[in-house]
């Protein structure tokens, strides 16, 4: 009999221990951080390919790109935004539409490393992210805004040229759409408008210009 | 009076009772209509999106582009993503043309002419504006017993479409609704929300409006 008393209070605690547990659990989840991983389509860009081989590098800070913003009050939530691999995937969309051959290369070009044949390396960096949500402004728009910067360089490492270039997305507030989901839409056309930006000016860029004519390459807008 | 005719009564009466009411005002002056329709071409309407302080909802833009396909059948409208998509990145925010002469610089571009020309392309509608909450007041409890109390808000709707004739490069048409309607909640136990339809309703009347302009039907 006292051992049928005992092993039921021991179910008994268990019990009670497990609850606890779980409340605690769930009482800490609810402190993290809110997570991003921007994730969305990315079409293939209408237009005519340069006729250049171009070599791609991209480095962990650039496809394991992350921004963690801490809360700096009890009211607000730290956010973390992960947009390393939509970075890739539109970046990899956007220049194989850009350029007639894309190779991906495994090390950073350099004098070292002899790379395939290719006529230069871009290596993109994402510089800076910022974010707001209405709970920060007072208009009801989520906004994403990133600043890149790119190295075009030789495939020996031999720099052609550097530039920055800043994107910005937005999206309104929608019936049953929670701060993750507006956020990651955001995100997703600020990535639309880098490409955009992207494709519209990096003919006109100072020094990828002079190496264009240089090569004997003529771009459509440079022909209008 | 039978089971059916008492239904209808109750029906009609609850959805008075539960839908607010709203004004609205709709301007339209258009130029050239096609008056024997738009053949087999096509019509695309778009959000602008170039204000920093609001964005055309991507809602409205297909709520209005879904009652022109419901109006007249014959009009092939193409949706907004997919023309996005399909055009990417010639009509992103940064990069669509913002006046009607923009386009000529666009078709330089041989593969986004190609495109245009197999869409069938004849007019694009620019639709600019958003639906703000303006205003509300009243207070509600609630409790384990139930919501107490009364709710009060309005909603202020303002949208202009542009239209393009993309064959002419001119603007042939502005519709222009402006819209507004106050909500209430009065909380008895249970809150019984009595919504105004604002954005539902600026649809409509831009809608209707586009749909004068580009059906031979109407």
């Amino acid at each position: 009999m006292r051992s049928m008393i005992s092993a039921e209070r021991r179910r008994t605690l268990s019990l009670a221990t497990l609850t606890v547990v779980l409340v605690v659990l769930t009482t800490l989840a609810g402190c993290g951080p809110v997570k991003v991983v921007v994730d969305g389509n990315f079409p293939p860009p209408l237009i005519t390919p340069l006729p250049v081989n171009l070599g791609l590098w991209y480095g962990d800070d650039f496809s394991k790109h992350e921004f963690f913003d801490e809360a700096t009050g009890r009211k607000e939530s730290s956010w973390i935004v992960t947009t390393g691999a939509a970075q890739v995937e539109m970046w990899n969309s956007l220049l194989t539409g850009m350029f007639t051959k894309v190779v991906h290369l495994k090390d950073k070009p350099g004098p070292v490393q002899n790379p395939t044949a290719v006529d230069a390396v871009l290596i993109p960096h994402v510089e800076e992210l910022q974010y707001s949500i209405p709970a920060h402004t007072s208009i009801k728009v989520y906004e994403i805004w990133m600043r890149y910067s790119f190295e075009l360089v030789t495939p020996d490492g031999e720099p052609i040229a550097q530039w920055t270039m800043t994107s910005y997305g937005k999206t309104p507030t929608a019936f049953l759409q929670s701060d993750q989901e507006a956020v990651n839409l955001a995100a997703v056309m600020a990535l639309r408008d880098a490409g955009a930006n992207f494709a519209d000016h990096f003919t006109e860029v100072p020094g990828v210009q002079e190496w264009l004519q240089a090569k004997g390459v003529v771009s459509e807008r440079a022909t209008r | 009076m039978n089971f059916h005719s008492l239904r209808k009564i109750v029906l009609c009466v609850g959805i008075s009772l539960t839908s607010a009411c709203v004004t609205s005002t709709v301007n339209e002056m258009v130029f050239n209509e096609p008056i024997e329709g738009i053949g087999d071409s096509s019509v695309v309407i778009l959000g602008r999106r170039h204000a920093s302080d609001y964005e055309t909802e991507p809602d409205f833009v297909a709520c209005v582009s879904d009652h022109i396909a419901a109006g007249d059948k014959s009009i092939t409208m193409i949706g907004e993503l997919e023309f996005l998509n399909a055009l990417y990145p010639w009509f992103e925010p940064r990069t669509a043309p913002l006046r009607p002469v923009d386009i000529e610089r666009m078709l330089e571009r041989e593969v986004v002419a190609e495109k245009l020309k197999a869409l069938k392309l004849e007019y694009i509608i620019w639709l600019d504006g958003s639906t703000v909450r303006s205003g509300g007041s009243g207070s509600m409890a609630c409790s384990l017993g139930g919501c107490f109390g009364f709710g009060t808000w309005s909603h202020d709707a303002d949208y202009e479409a542009t239209i393009w004739d993309f064959t002419d490069q001119v603007t042939v048409g502005h519709v222009n609704a402006t819209t507004s309607g106050q909500s209430y909640m009065p909380a008895v136990i249970i809150p019984i929300p009595i919504i105004a339809p604002v954005q539902g309703t600026a649809c409509d009347g831009i809608g209707e409006q586009l749909l004068e302009f580009l059906s031979s039907e109407y």
